[in-house]
């Protein structure tokens, strides 16, 4: 400190003694030191980056923001669009709604179809009838030993001829197959109304984007539905042939029984 | 850096001002000295400047054309999908049309085929068989009684024990239990027929206001509705199998009984000659 200050005052005495060469040094240090650039603002090369960064800012604004904007513009058409035109969320609701309540509907044809008809009051068409109306596919096997108590078995081979024996059997066999059929049928059609109830009850909860799944499964079932119907069909088409071929068969065996029959009348009357 | 250059540059002028003996070599360090020192202390060329503007400008040119190009596209892209769905996918013209459609149809069958549906059928004359054809066709589920009744006064009962064989009356109980299975059948059938049909009404009075984004719920619940639809005809058809079966068993008995009875009366004949 002492030394600093010894060196202050030496330098004073030496300006005091050689004034021109201190004004000289003095003028020279002021003119040529290389002083911050404080006027940075002011500078050409700020006015630059200002006039750039205004550029910038301008492009920026006109084609960044007009152009995002102009897409904003759209994008809120289309959601406008798809909200108010194409998935209104109060008609969804709506839609749903009357799915509920179709619910109902559905509940009540079930119950109706489930309504007990029995009507049989003796007891072999009485036990017929509970099999056939069971809707219950493990009772099919008991079909057989119903039908045959009420409607009694194939004759025996001395008791017809085999062509009538034949009839017999075919014709039994036709009304026990469409028996069961339609002990299958029914417990199908159950089976049914239970899926379709499961889908409308699925269907209540989608979205508008889930609910062609279930629309597709529902398709499905109903595809099912129909071979089910067509098969019922064809059954009742089987009986009504096998009851058309009896019909010919009938008018057949009577030409052949009077063919006989004017036969034996003529030996008859030759023995006489 | 060129503050530190600076610096010792003026210190070793200084120290020449200092030491220098006399004036005309006082002129000479000092200019020379101002000359070092101002070239020293002169300031940097602002190389950066170029720099600078070259960024702006590459930034410029980014804005005004990578950015400005993939807006604009996606401007375009965006409009399109826009347009398709407004005009293509979901024209708000053919939506109306179509509710508009759906009303006018509604208008135009449905009190028409609901009027057909609900002629009256009704043909008996006689007071029981029209007793039991009002009932049959009255669409009620909870008048099975009833309809035992007046089918018993139209079709008689079942014949007594000492009136027929057993065989008979058996299968005479099991033609009217069937007729009768089937005729409930049929009431309920009809019932639920009508419910079908309110359904479907309530479907299409849902189309002629959906939209479509609603409509697939529509149309789900109606296909649930067919395969109810179906179930019931299947039930139909089941009753109906049943009633043909037992109609065909039933001929297949008489022919079962013609034959024992003609084998009976060839007995009968044969014993009836070898006595002669």
């Amino acid at each position: 400190m002492k030394r600093f200050a010894d060196l202050l005052r030496t330098t004073k005495n030496w300006m005091l003694g050689h004034k021109f060469r201190a004004v000289i040094l003095a003028l020279v240090l002021v003119f040529t030191a290389p002083w911050p650039a404080r006027a940075q603002l002011i500078s050409p090369c700020c006015a630059l980056l200002v006039a750039g960064l205004s550029s910038i800012q301008s492009a920026l604004t006109k084609v960044v923001g007009g152009g995002l904007n102009q897409i904003l513009g759209v994008d809120k058409a289309m959601q406008q669009f798809q909200q108010a035109v194409v998935w209104p969320q109060n008609l969804i609701n709506q839609a749903r709604g009357l799915v509920g309540a179709l619910q109902g509907n559905y509940n009540q044809i079930q119950n109706l179809m489930h309504i007990p008809v029995n009507s049989a009051t003796l007891p072999t068409a009485q036990q017929l009838e509970q099999v056939l109306l069971s809707r219950n596919p493990n009772q099919i096997a008991q079909t057989a030993g119903a039908y045959t108590a009420l409607y009694g078995p194939v004759p025996a081979p001395t008791a017809a001829s085999p062509q009538v024996l034949n009839m017999v059997d075919m014709t039994d066999a036709a009304a026990q197959a469409a028996m069961k059929r339609a002990i299958e049928i029914d417990a199908l059609a159950d089976l049914e109304l239970q899926a379709a109830n499961q889908l409308n009850q699925s269907i209540q909860a989608a979205a508008p984007g889930s609910a062609p799944i279930i629309e597709a499964q529902a398709d499905a079932w109903l595809i099912r539905a129909n071979a089910y119907t067509q098969s019922a069909t064809a059954d009742l088409m089987r009986l009504r042939a096998v009851d058309l071929a009896n019909a010919s068969a009938d008018i057949k065996m009577g030409a052949t029984n009077t063919t006989n029959l004017r036969q034996a009348l003529a030996n008859l009357l030759q023995h006489q | 850096m060129q503050g530190l250059l600076y610096m010792t540059f003026f210190a070793a002028f200084t120290w020449f001002v200092v030491k220098v003996q006399n004036h005309r070599r006082l002129m000479a360090v000092t200019l020379a000295g101002v000359m070092v020192v101002t070239l020293v202390g002169a300031p940097q060329p602002a190389q950066a400047q170029l720099g600078i503007l070259q960024a702006i400008q590459a930034v410029l040119n980014v804005i005004n054309g990578v950015i400005q190009t993939a807006l604009t596209s996606i401007n375009t892209v965006r409009t399109a999908v826009n347009n398709l769905q407004q005009l293509v996918a979901w024209p708000q013209q053919l939506i109306n049309q179509a509710r508009t459609q759906v009303t006018q149809m509604i208008g135009q069958y449905r009190n028409l085929m609901t009027n057909i549906f609900h002629i009256n059928l009704n043909s008996a004359t006689l007071p029981h068989p029209q007793a039991l054809e009002a009932v049959i066709r009255d669409h009620q589920v909870n008048n099975f009684q009833g309809l035992t009744a007046t089918f018993a006064n139209v079709y008689g009962a079942v014949p007594v024990a000492t009136a027929a064989n057993p065989g008979d009356r058996a299968m005479s109980d099991m033609d009217d239990a069937l007729a009768l299975d089937n005729l409930k059948t049929l009431k309920a059938g009809d019932q639920a027929t009508d419910i079908e049909l309110q359904s479907a009404d309530a479907i299409e009075n849902s189309a002629s206001q959906a939209a479509p984004g609603s409509a697939p719920f529509l149309t789900a619940t109606a296909i649930t509705s067919a395969i109810h639809a179906q179930a019931l005809t299947q039930k139909l058809l089941a009753a109906e199998l049943r009633q043909e079966a037992a109609r065909i068993a039933h001929r297949n008995t008489l022919r079962k009984e013609n034959a024992t009875n003609t084998t009976q009366l060839r007995g009968v004949l044969v014993n009836l000659l070898q006595h002669q």
